[in-house]
């Protein structure tokens, strides 16, 4: 409880509060990031960066790594540490291959989530009941999924029509929605590349055309997962295990039963994360995830603990995930957008008092300007890395406005309280 | 106490961890061996093959391989072995995987792929009685090493001659699953091809991944993502020598109303991709089967020779598919150059 005690004190201290932002204001910061693109677009004659292709692209690459982050964040706000993710995603490829298949998309999403939830119990039962360190029990399913995948893929798979040791048989794709007639007209409007008219017909083009059923189903999971945890009792006991579970103990909140709940369901969305992927890419592949899991985490902090956040930062590693995989001449655009980007992180930072983080923004984004304009393209050997210099530039500029829950990872046991 | 009880446990769930994904990554090792090498003759063949990622059921490079060791299997009744890899391992994974091989009495060994001349340059001196084969590479030579490379430039060259053809727009993809110098020379003959046919046309290249990260032969999902950029570009045939990756390339193809080129096997009739086949205008063939075959025919005659053995177009080592018949109205044209690449008088270059 000391302790407890002692980091309460720290940020109870006269820190600058965070100004409650109205969403108005999210509105206009929307359309202005729009308005740049529209600027780097024109300057740059790169007509990916806002096309529908590339829009669809980014909520497809976007769908898995959401999930990943949707999950880490139901573990985390209950305070349980799940860096086991990635391994939990293997098991959810492997539940949608065995039951796509057979049975369809469907089946396979409802096989994926119920092997992810069997991951997190795994992890609820070493973590909340045996008390074993978080990261440890994580990283012992994170080798322990992909074997077990391979093994049962093995023992599954390898006899089956269309099918190989490594991967299973052909799964049907999820049903793709078009909103019929506004895809065509904003088709039109994205075709003349006028400056921000087009754009925002392709960036909404992009969000109504051949969109999967899938993606319709995450973005209603973050929803939904926003207002079980803030707007529901159940939600708030949940997190108070997260914040201050002795607290919580001595309030008569049964603080194992809400962590075990915590730890399932983030097994059960990270499961339905690789059912997704697996459905999406039309099979089961070993090695299919390739670290979305981890990047998944990396989106949950991006975006504090938070739904709306994680969804913004899911979206932002698709997006430069889509460019760099949809062609050079837009990751080279990225580069002058990237140093926009940062000269108004730094103006922002000037502005509330980081000088020193304003200077490093600053000095950044005129180095990623002058690399624009002083080359025709990016290196193929640095495209592929865009994705995580993106990430890591926001993460390590907006690390200061995170504050993760705050027994995140701490071990806690029955009646420590007392 | 209970502290100690937890990390007990810890450890505990890694040691089972570690286990299966041993388990996972290999055959189990020789238990099999001693038994079947007490039921059949001494003279008898034993061939162990070592697989590279994605092994057999890849649809691709490695089902080719396994088709050559089948038949030989069918034929004489040789003892086989098959031995797969995995995704991101080293090469002193590589290099135990052989050694496995040759310990259990596998006297023929094969490595599939690139990826095994490290390891093998360091195995093979060790086992003097026991033959190699390594395919796709001369890095690792020696005495009883025989080297199995393709001429895959001429092969891509024909399929880049097939595409600009086939083409409307003049514009062509190529999409590679790891940027490589082996998948470079795919690319590089798909663009000679490409130009030799119509010169104006044009190639969009991308690569999925960037060595060390392999993971672009395995991604259906990345392979997808780069077809549909190049389509919305207005290109209207994609080359795709990504592996299991190429799926993805299909996929996109069929939605799109567009074309592909499979590569290694003849895709078009592989159960696997059934469903977007009518997409496949034709496949570079990279008959890894017959070298494979050939390879261990040598070897039970009592042939064998160590060195470079080049299956280009002439000795009928790479070709391009005709199933399917989307590319019957254009073959005379195709063929005219497969007949100048056999004669030497077009050379196709290996490097950009």
């Amino acid at each position: 409880m000391t302790a407890g005690s002692s980091t309460g004190a720290r940020h109870a201290s006269p820190v600058r509060r965070a100004r409650k932002i109205a969403p108005w204001v999210y509105f206009l910061i929307a359309v202005a990031a729009v308005l740049v693109l529209s600027a780097v677009r024109v300057l740059a004659g790169a007509t990916d960066l806002t096309s529908s292709g590339t829009v669809q692209a980014a909520l497809t690459a976007a769908v898995p790594l959401a999930m990943a982050a949707l999950a880490g964040m139901w573990a985390e706000r209950g305070g349980v540490v799940n860096i086991g993710l990635e391994g939990m995603m293997v098991l959810g490829t492997f539940g949608a291959g065995y039951a796509g298949y057979q049975w369809g998309p469907w089946a396979a999403v409802a096989f994926g989530l119920l092997l992810g939830v069997v991951g997190g119990l795994l992890h609820a039962v070493a973590t909340v009941s045996f008390g074993v360190d978080h990261i440890i029990s994580g990283v012992a399913i994170n080798l322990l999924a992909p074997g077990a995948a391979l093994f049962l893929s093995k023992l599954y798979f390898a006899d089956a029509p269309g099918g190989g040791q490594k991967q299973s048989p052909r799964i049907a794709d999820a049903p793709k929605v078009t909103v019929p007639g506004l895809s065509d007209v904003l088709g039109t409007v994205e075709g003349k590349h006028w400056f921000f008219v087009s754009d925002v017909a392709g960036v909404l083009r992009g969000l109504v055309t051949e969109v999967s059923l899938l993606t319709v189903l995450a973005a209603l999971l973050i929803v939904w997962s926003g207002w079980v945890l803030w707007r529901t009792p159940f939600g708030l006991r949940l997190r108070s295990c997260g914040e201050a579970p002795t607290a919580a103990e001595s309030l008569g909140v049964n603080v194992y039963r809400y962590k075990y709940l915590a730890v399932i369901a983030s097994g059960g969305f990270a499961g339905l994360g690789g059912a997704f992927l697996a459905v999406s890419s039309g099979q089961f592949r070993d090695g299919q995830t390739g670290g979305r899991g981890f990047i998944g985490l990396a989106a949950m902090i991006f975006g504090n603990w938070r739904p709306g956040g994680l969804a913004t930062g899911a979206t932002l590693f698709g997006y430069t995930d889509a460019l760099a995989l949809r062609g050079s001449a837009a990751v080279h655009a990225l580069l002058l957008l990237l140093g926009i980007a940062l000269v108004v992180v730094a103006v922002v930072q000037y502005r509330s008092g980081h000088h020193v983080l304003s200077a490093v923004a600053a000095a950044l984004g005129v180095l990623f300007g002058y690399w624009y304009f002083a080359s025709d393209e990016v290196p193929a050997e640095l495209v592929g890395a865009a994705p995580y210099v993106v990430t890591l530039l926001v993460l390590g500029l907006a690390s200061q406005r995170l504050r993760p829950p705050r027994m995140a990872g701490e071990p806690y046991r029955k009646g420590q309280g007392k | 106490m209970r502290r100690m009880r937890g990390l007990r446990l810890a450890a505990g769930a890694l040691a089972l961890g570690l286990g299966l994904t041993a388990c996972g990554g290999s055959d189990s090792g020789t238990g099999s061996g001693g038994s079947t090498q007490a039921s059949t003759p001494a003279s008898e063949l034993k061939i162990g093959l070592a697989y590279d990622i994605g092994g057999r059921g890849d649809q691709s490079f490695n089902d080719s391989a396994a088709r050559g060791l089948d038949k030989a299997k069918s034929e004489f009744g040789v003892d086989i072995k098959e031995l797969e890899a995995a995704a991101g391992e080293t090469d002193a994974q590589k290099e135990d995987r052989l050694r496995q091989l040759a310990e259990g009495g596998y006297t023929t060994v094969i490595a599939v792929g690139y990826a095994y001349a490290t390891a093998l340059a360091k195995v093979a001196p060790d086992y003097a009685e026991v033959k190699f084969a390594l395919i796709d590479s001369t890095d690792a030579k020696g005495a009883n090493i025989e080297n199995l490379v393709f001429a895959e430039q001429e092969g891509s060259f024909l399929v880049g001659v097939a595409a600009a053809l086939k083409s409307t727009t003049g514009k062509l993809g190529f999409v590679g699953g790891v940027n490589t110098p082996l998948i470079q020379k795919f690319e590089v003959g798909f663009t000679a091809g490409a130009k030799a046919a119509k010169p104006d046309a044009t190639v969009e290249v991308k690569y999925l991944t960037q060595p060390p990260d392999f993971t672009g032969f395995n991604d259906p999902a990345k392979g997808e993502t780069a077809a549909n950029g190049m389509f919305d570009a207005g290109v209207d045939v994609v080359y795709a020598a990504a592996g299991g990756s190429g799926n993805g390339v299909f996929k996109a193809a069929k939605a799109k109303g567009k074309l592909g080129i499979g590569v290694d096997s003849d895709q078009y009739n592989l159960p696997a991709l059934a469903e977007v086949k009518d997409v496949i205008m034709t496949s570079m063939i990279k008959k890894v089967d017959t070298a494979v075959y050939d390879f261990i025919v040598s070897v039970k005659d009592g042939k064998f020779t160590a060195g470079e053995k080049v299956y280009d177009l002439k000795a009928g080592g790479v070709d391009y598919s005709t199933s399917g018949g989307k590319v019957d109205d254009i073959k005379a044209q195709i063929d005219d150059y497969k007949a100048k690449i056999s004669s030497g008088e077009i050379k196709v270059s290996s490097t950009k």
